[in-house]
Order: structure tokens, then C-alpha cells, then sequence
């Protein structure tokens, strides 16, 4: 196997070019480790951890920059993500060990497109960009368009993710992650939940309510039609519980190891609720009636 | 292709030579002889191979051995002072924190990292400092005992 600590930006993606699909890019390696043991040793194994700057955590035009290589742990000791971004710090304290957390970067989390993925649906719902970088320049892209499929993104072999905008929520929003697994915080996500939204004036309704959710479909998605639903309604039980429902059926779960496709529309639903729920208590002041 | 690496563990200085796909896991235990790292899992689940790579606790089963290269790391080889054993490892033996033993030095890592990082940890700071920390045998009451010990005795 060819290994290579590329310096900057730049020698990484020629590396890419050079190599084409023998090429693995490896940044924490909480994946990439497992994967040489278990499956193929890639032809060539990229580096990137050595490329200056790419850790940065810091406020940019209105939101937070993330470089790729934070670890969730670095997330999870920001104040600007804390106070900032509460919802993205929420799924960085749901995620793993400390020890893992102190290792895996959010890049390599986004990179793997895996639709359990921690990050990803609190990356929608806060309608982050990617910063793509291929040889022949860069573009920033929504997430939406990122996720293409399970292990699939917009990068293909030869690009890099170079950056994460985050835009700041409105004042006063508020978020929840919910995440369900069989041993808590240290297991993959069977269904995890991210809920946003903000109250209008009066506090007698919920405005932009947004919802992501992650392990049901092939990538993580929204649910427009369930956010559509609820937003600029007041929430009581009858309104939760269709919601609920309607997020369900957005979702199009499959059955694996960790959880039969039906049972996953039960948490989907569930969650759905719970967070919708704890975000009109927590910007009304009021129970849902 | 070899690559040449140079390291501190335990405040010695080693360069080595390793295969770039090696775990650091392999490259302490069979290269440097790092034995008190244990690998089970394999896999970043069970916390046996924790150590502390540049402060903070790490399996060094899914870490890239070639990422160690400038590093410092501490095992548990590392923690005692000479014959004193570090208060964590007197209060695994005095509270009988210690069953078959296999989990044992993930766990005096994880948790000698949570002492430097926290005088008096609460209940809430051990879980989580363990949370990646598997035992089979003691069903982790005494262990939680013996952080209780070894922090009394640091204060
Ligand atoms: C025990 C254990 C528990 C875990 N628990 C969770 C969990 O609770 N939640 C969760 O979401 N995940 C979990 N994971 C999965 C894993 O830790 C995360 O996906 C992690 O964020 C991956 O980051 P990394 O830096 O380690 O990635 P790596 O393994 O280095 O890379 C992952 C993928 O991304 C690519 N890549 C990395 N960075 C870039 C970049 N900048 N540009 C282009 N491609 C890139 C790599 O080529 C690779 O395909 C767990 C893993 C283990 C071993
Ligand atoms: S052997 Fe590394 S975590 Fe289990
Ligand atoms: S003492 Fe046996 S696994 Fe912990």
C-alpha cells in the first residue's frame, strides 16, 4: 500500500487525480481503520491529518466555519458551537466514547455518508454548505445536494471536503437532537431526530419548523411536508400526533441488524413528536394542550 | 514500504520503523513492546487498548500507527512513579476494582486522563469518562469505588 502525508490542500488533490479510485482519503480513521482490517486495504492511502488549518472552529459571515478535520470532541468543547449552535453541539455529545470523540473529525463523519450518521441531520435542518475542493477550483453546495446515496457523495473520488458553513439560527430558535440506540451514545443511531424551530411574536404559534431525519432513507433527509404541516400552527396533541405520522411517512427505513424498517417508523414517529413537543416548551413556556 | 517514525511513550524517546496500514495498537504492543495496551475488539468499541495520545484518551486500535509520528503518548506502563503505583492503580487493588483483569489498564488510562483533566469528578463525569470502557466482570461498581478512592487520596 502507498501512503502519502500530503502538506497542503493542493498535493492532496493531485494525489487524488494521480491515483483515481486505488485512492482512500484517511482523516481520524475511526472508519478507514476499521474498513483495512476488516475489508480491503486500499492501493493508496491519503493522509490529510498533517494539512494545516483544516481544524479551524470559528465564527465567519454570520454563522460558525468548521474546518474538516475538528474532532467531535473540539465540537463538543466549543462555546460558539455550544452557545451558537446547540443542536450540532447536542449530536457531538450523543456521539460514541470520549475516546472515539477525541478522534473522529466531523469531515471524516460527513464524508462517510453513512445515513446514521451523527452530524448529518442537524446539518440539514441548520442548512450548512460543504466546501467541495477538486483540482480545478471550489464550490460551496447545501448538504442536500452533498448526500447522494449510502457512502455517496458529491465528491466522488477526487474531491475533498475543505470546509463546513454553518449559517447562525435565528434568535431565539430553539433545537433538539434525539438520538435512539441500543447502548445510548456509544451505539450507532438506529433513528436520530433533529427538530428546529422558532415561535412567532406572540408565542402562539411555531414559525420555520424544520426537521431532519437520519438512519431512515438512503442519506439523511428532511421532512418538508411534516415541517410544512406544523409551521405557523399552533401545536396541541391532535397536531403532534398527525405530525408524527406524517414523518413516518417521509421516511423510508430499511431493516438491517440494528432495527426492523417498521420499528424504525415507530421512533421516527415517536421522536418526531418528542421534539416538536419539547420545542414548543421551550419557546412558549406552555404544554401542548 | 516502511516509514520511519519517531515518538515519546512514557517520556521515551523511540523511532521505529512501521507498515503504513498498522493500528497504533500493533505498533505499540509488537514493535515497541508496549504490552499493557491490550487489543480485543479491534474495532474502537471496548476501550482495552485506551491510551493518551497528546493529552487526551484515544483507542489506539483506530488510530493510524504513522499519526503517533511527533506524538506523546502515556500507557499504563507510564503512570506509576518508579515503585508507587499512581492512586488509581492502588485503588483498583484496595477496592478490588480488578476481576480478570483484561479491561483493566483501558480503564486506570481513561481514568487517570479524567483525574488530570478533573480533581473531584462527579458520578455524571465518570460515566462518561468510561463510557467506552467495556468489563465483563466487575459490573463496575468498584470501579466507580475506586476512582471515588483514588481522587480522596490525590485531594
Ligand atoms: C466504536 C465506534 C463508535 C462510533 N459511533 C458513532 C456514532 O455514535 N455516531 C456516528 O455518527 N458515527 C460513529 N462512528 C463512526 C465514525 O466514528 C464517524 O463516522 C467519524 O466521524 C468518522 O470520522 P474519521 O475522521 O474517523 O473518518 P475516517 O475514518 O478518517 O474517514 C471516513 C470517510 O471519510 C473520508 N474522508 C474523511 N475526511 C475527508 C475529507 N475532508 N474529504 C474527503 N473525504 C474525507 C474517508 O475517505 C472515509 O471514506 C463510530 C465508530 C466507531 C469505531
Ligand atoms: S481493542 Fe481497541 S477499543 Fe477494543
Ligand atoms: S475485570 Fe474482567 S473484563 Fe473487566
Amino acid at each position: 500500500m502507498d501512503y502519502f502525508e500530503p502538506k497542503t490542500v493542493s498535493e492532496a488533490l493531485s494525489l487524488l487525480d494521480q491515483h483515481g479510485d486505488q485512492a482512500e482519503v484517511i482523516a481520524g480513521g475511526t472508519d478507514v481503520m476499521v474498513d483495512i482490517k476488516y475489508s480491503d486495504e486500499p492501493g493508496c492511502l491519503v493522509n490529510i491529518k498533517r494539512i494545516p488549518d483544516l481544524n479551524a472552529i470559528r465564527e465567519s459571515n454570520g454563522g460558525v466555519h468548521i474546518g474538516p478535520l475538528a474532532t467531535i470532541h473540539e465540537l463538543e468543547e466549543s462555546d460558539l458551537v455550544r452557545e451558537r449552535l446547540p443542536l450540532l453541539w447536542q449530536a457531538a455529545h450523543q456521539f460514541a466514547s470520549l475516546q472515539i470523540r477525541n478522534t473522529a473529525t466531523i469531515g471524516g463523519n460527513i464524508c462517510r455518508a453513512s445515513p446514521s450518521g451523527e452530524t448529518l441531520a442537524p446539518l440539514l435542518v441548520l442548512e450548512a454548505q460543504a466546501e467541495v475542493t477538486f483540482s480545478d477550483g471550489a464550490r460551496t453546495e447545501p448538504f442536500g445536494a452533498f448526500f447522494q446515496g449510502p457512502g455517496q457523495t458529491s465528491l466522488g473520488s477526487r474531491g475533498l471536503l475543505t470546509g463546513i458553513s454553518v449559517p447562525f439560527p435565528a434568535a431565539g430558535s430553539h433545537a433538539v437532537y434525539l438520538k435512539h440506540a441500543v447502548r445510548g451514545p456509544m451505539d450507532i443511531a438506529m433513528v436520530g431526530v433533529a427538530v428546529m424551530a422558532t415561535a412567532n411574536g406572540d408565542k402562539t404559534a411555531l414559525d420555520d419548523v424544520r426537521i431532519g431525519l437520519g438512519a431512515v432513507a438512503p442519506t439523511p433527509v428532511r421532512a418538508p411536508k411534516t415541517e410544512a404541516l406544523v409551521s405557523g400552527k399552533a401545536l396541541d396533541a391532535a397536531l403532534v400526533k398527525e405530525a408524527g405520522a406524517s414523518a413516518a411517512s417521509e421516511s423510508s427505513p430499511i431493516t438491517d441488524q440494528r432495527s426492523s424498517g417498521e420499528y424504525r417508523g415507530w421512533i421516527v414517529d415517536a421522536l418526531t413528536r418528542r421534539g416538536l413537543e419539547q420545542c414548543w416548551q421551550a419557546l412558549t413556556g406552555k404544554e401542548v394542550a | 514500504m516502511g516509514l520511519e517514525i519517531k515518538l515519546t511513550v512514557n517520556g521515551n524517546t523511540h523511532t521505529a520503523e512501521l507498515e503504513p496500514s498498522t493500528a497504533l495498537v500493533d505498533f505499540l504492543r509488537d514493535t515497541l513492546g508496549y504490552k499493557g495496551v491490550k487489543l480485543c475488539c479491534n474495532t474502537g468499541e471496548c476501550g482495552a487498548c485506551t491510551i493518551i495520545m497528546d493529552g487526551k484518551p484515544v483507542n489506539s486500535c483506530v488510530v493510524l500507527g504513522a499519526d503517533a509520528a511527533g506524538a506523546d503518548l502515556v500507557t499504563v506502563e507510564g503512570i506509576a512513579d518508579g515503585d508507587e503505583l499512581h492512586p488509581v492503580q492502588q485503588a483498583f487493588i484496595d477496592t478490588g476494582a480488578v476481576q480478570c483483569g483484561y479491561c483493566t489498564p483501558g480503564f486506570i488510562v481513561s481514568l487517570k486522563a479524567l483525574l488530570d483533566r478533573t480533581k473531584s469528578p462527579t458520578a455524571e463525569d465518570v460515566e462518561e469518562a468510561i463510557s467506552g470502557n467495556i468489563c465483563r466482570c466487575t459490573g463496575y461498581t468498584k470501579i466507580f469505588d475506586a476512582v471515588d478512592l483514588a481522587a480522596k487520596r490525590m485531594s
